[in-house]
């Protein structure tokens, strides 16, 4: 311990003695130099504070021959702005305001003021806490928790900050209400003004200004005492440490040999004016330590961690934005019960309109099987016939066997001709009743893909096996090679190009042109497949054309009318429309449908 | 019942192959010879004709283009002796009556018992014979009465209606005698021997040779 101080002081002796042993070297350079500008923090304007440093300005002119020394007063933005702007050489501010210069804008100390004679620099700011002396309560800082305290301006350093600092180091915070400071304004006189007017229970004066008032008669003695003296024995009473003085300080721009003169000026001034008092520059260590305990500038960005002091400053804030989420989740929890009803509903709905076109497709396939039986019947005529024709032809070669078995001509050319044309005869037969087995089975709905030039050609076969005197039928296939397959419900489809032939050929065999062809066309349309019927018949007018599709609208004195009903649904149910239209080229009528490809269309062109 | 008389021949006409076929097998079972055509334009671009042996025609009535029912209006428009028996899937009365009337043998409908159909066959057949031979028979007489001339032809019309000399030469303004002559001539040249006989041949080679 002894060890280090002497060392310190070693090191400050070493310090001063180089200093002027280089400043001395340097002064003719300096000499030079034409300007000298310094800038003054002033709390009362320009003109009490010019009054005040002007001796400093006059010494230092004085000293330093060949430069114009200029001084230029500011409060603490203006002086922070002109030196940061560079119109500054040097400024002379207070302890507080000078670690923030020093930080933000790398001012560099060269002398700190010296204030009470005799004693050494560093420790010559600091602030007494002053009470009237009848309140015998008040008794050490401590005291003051819950009380006012008259204070002169927020940033004021020895008017506000030391004691500030010196209360939070005792628990007691200003900022959460522990104690409130009533700011009085400057000059310093106004905190005894409101200690006097009884407004305030504590006051706080810059160290020593109470003594001096007291010398010059301007307060009485004893009215005032100072609570929680650091050190009783000295000549002036304070409450807080002591801090350095005020610094004198260089901008980094300035010149070295600029520095070094003013600094020897400034160290070889000498006065009964505390104004031309300045010493060393000293460790403004303790003045960064309060203030980072204050979190004030330059540590201001420490408040950003500390969430203790976030939630005490911002509760209001924070207790109104806790009411709103609490708000916004008791609105959503009730959005959300209501959406869950609202689903239960719907899917209740849901279920519900499931189960009826769930009852309306069973009803569909009823009658979409009721019409094709009754498509059947309405062709049992003919179907009979067409049962009959090979049955009777089997017959003739039967019964002919026999004869000639009988009169004993029977040759095996003959009966090899006769047996070929009986099992011929028997296939077409068993033929046309598994066409109309399949037909008329009643069976669910179902998908799949199958190629649409094949499925009509079958229908063709079908229809033509039904009718002795079959008109032609001609198909003309437009699709391209790769797109024959569309995905259907093979059956259906089947049922709608019968039941449109059957159609067509009624309506020819209505002006007896049964002879007449029936033209199927397959072409390909957009993404779907267009499947056309058209008949020579009569045509149809075009308000008949209109109910076409409606059940139990026919034209046909037999008809049931549920024919293109059904097929209309059918097509519809495959997402496409059978629309009726009247031929370009001349009479008939065209009724033609869109049904939907297969999704893997085939690219084997077979 | 087996035909004995020169190949007749029936002629089946009928789109559907395989029951056409099955007929003319059928036909060619009991010895009948049998000709199929798939239809009535076929038979009609080489109308065969009726021989002596005789023979018919089996039509379906329902064809495409050409029906059995034309075939038969066009055959009757060129006085064709064919016989003709219609078949029909259907059941046409209308058609059927309408056959009948413009003159069909008979008319079947499929499917028909073999017999029936044989039966009607020979019957057919047989028509055709008797309208062969009333056919030999008129042109025999019309040639014998091509050899008459204009006023031995009017005496011998009124001849077979009966009428006497007396009144013939009354009628025709001529004298008995001169009636007397034609009628000689009349006798001679169609062979005749009584005013019965010739109203009979004049009938044959005429129906209606003896009206007003």
């Amino acid at each position: 311990m002894r060890r280090r101080t002497r060392t310190r002081m070693d090191v400050c002796s070493f310090f001063i003695a180089r200093l002027c042993a280089l400043l001395l070297a340097c002064l003719p350079i300096v000499a030079g130099a034409t300007e000298l500008r310094i800038g003054v923090l002033a709390w009362f304007g320009d003109q009490t504070a010019a009054t005040q440093w002007q001796t400093l300005g006059a010494a230092l002119q004085a000293h330093l021959p060949h430069t114009t020394v200029l001084m230029s007063y500011h409060d603490m933005n203006g002086l922070e702005k002109s030196f940061a702007a560079g119109q500054l050489d040097f400024i002379i501010t207070n302890p507080g305001h000078y670690v923030v210069l020093e930080a933000r804008h790398r001012a560099t100390r060269i002398a700190t003021q010296k204030i009470e004679p005799g004693r050494d620099s560093e420790h010559v700011v600091g602030s007494a806490v002053i009470v009237p002396n009848e309140r015998t309560d008040l008794r050490t800082l401590d005291d003051l928790r819950g009380k006012r305290i008259a204070a002169t301006v927020p940033d004021g350093f020895s008017g506000w900050m030391t004691v500030w600092a010196e209360l939070k180091r005792r628990d007691i915070d200003p900022e959460r209400k522990e104690v409130t400071p009533l700011f009085a304004g400057l000059p310093m006189s106004r905190v005894i003004e409101t200690l006097d007017r009884g407004e305030a229970d504590a006051g706080i004066l810059r160290v020593c200004l109470l003594e001096h008032l007291v010398r010059q008669g301007r307060l009485p003695a004893g009215r005032y005492r100072v609570l929680s003296p650091q050190e009783p024995d000295a000549p002036c009473l304070r409450s807080t440490p002591a801090y350095p003085g005020w610094a004198f300080a260089a901008a980094a721009q300035t010149p070295d040999a600029l520095a070094r003169a003013t600094l020897v000026a400034l160290l070889s001034l000498d006065g009964r004016d505390s104004v031309l008092r300045w010493g060393v520059p000293a460790d403004y260590h303790p003045v960064h330590e309060m203030l980072r305990e204050l979190q004030v500038a330059p540590y201001e960005f420490l408040r950003e961690h500390s969430l203790g002091a976030h939630i005490l400053q911002y509760w209001p804030i924070g207790a109104g934005l806790l009411a709103f989420l609490m708000l916004w989740l008791l609105y959503t929890l009730r959005v959300d019960a209501l959406v869950q009803r609202r689903t239960r509903e719907l899917s209740a709905a849901l279920a519900a309109r499931e189960e009826l076109e769930e009852n309306m497709q069973t009803q569909c396939q009823k009658m979409e099987h009721m019409s094709r039986l009754s498509v059947l019947g309405q062709l049992s005529g003919t179907l009979a016939h067409e049962l009959n024709q090979p049955l009777a032809t089997i017959g003739n070669y039967a019964r002919s066997l026999t004869r000639r078995l009988w009169s004993g001509n029977l040759s095996e050319e003959a009966i090899g001709q006769a047996a070929h044309e009986i099992a011929e005869q028997a296939e077409r037969a068993a033929g046309i009743l598994d066409g109309i087995r399949d037909f008329a089975r009643k069976r669910p709905s179902r998908r799949e893909d199958c190629d649409a030039p094949k499925l009509v050609g079958e229908v063709v076969a079908l229809f033509r096996g039904m009718l002795v005197h079959a008109p032609e039928i001609r198909i003309e296939d437009k699709l391209r090679n790769e797109k024959h397959s569309i995905h259907v419900d093979r059956l259906q489809i089947q049922q709608v190009v019968l039941n449109l032939l059957k159609n067509a050929y009624d309506a020819q065999v209505e002006i007896d042109r049964a002879g007449q062809p029936i033209d199927i066309v397959l072409e390909p349309e957009d993404d779907r497949m267009r499947i056309t019927v058209r008949d020579h018949g009569p045509g149809l007018p075009d308000a008949d054309r209109e109910h076409l599709f409606e059940p139990f609208f026919t034209t046909k004195p037999d008809g049931m009318g549920l024919g293109l009903s059904i097929c209309k649904s059918i097509i519809e149910a495959h997402a496409g429309q059978l629309v009726a239209t009247q031929p370009d080229d001349g009479a008939g009528l065209r009724l033609s449908f869109t049904l939907p490809f297969a999704a893997t269309a085939r690219h084997d062109a077979t | 019942m087996t035909p004995h008389k020169p190949d007749p021949v029936i002629h089946v006409i009928d789109d559907e192959a395989p029951f056409r076929r099955s007929l003319i097998f059928l036909l060619e079972s009991v010895g009948w010879t049998a000709c199929e055509h798939e239809s009535a334009e076929s038979f009609l671009a080489a109308p065969p004709s009726l021989h002596a042996g005789g023979g018919c025609l089996v039509l379906d009535i329902r064809m495409p283009r050409i029906s059995g029912l034309e075939l038969q209006r066009r055959l009757a428009a060129i006085d064709s002796p064919w016989p003709i028996i219609f078949m029909t899937g259907h059941g046409d009365v209308d058609l059927a009556v309408q056959a009948m009337k413009d003159g069909a043998v008979d008319f079947l409908q499929k499917p028909f018992k073999d017999q029936a159909f044989l039966d009607t066959i020979e019957r057919a057949v047989e028509l055709s014979r008797t309208r062969q031979q009333a056919s030999r028979r008129r042109g025999e007489a019309r040639a014998l009465l091509t050899c008459l001339s204009p006023r031995e032809m009017e005496v011998a019309r009124l001849l077979a209606l009966g009428l006497s000399n007396k009144e013939i030469g009354r009628d025709l303004a001529i004298s008995d005698n001169t009636v007397h002559v034609h009628r000689q001539h009349v006798m001679e040249k169609t062979g005749t021997g009584s005013a019965a006989e010739l109203a009979r041949l004049i009938l044959r080679a005429d129906p209606a040779g003896l009206d007003g």
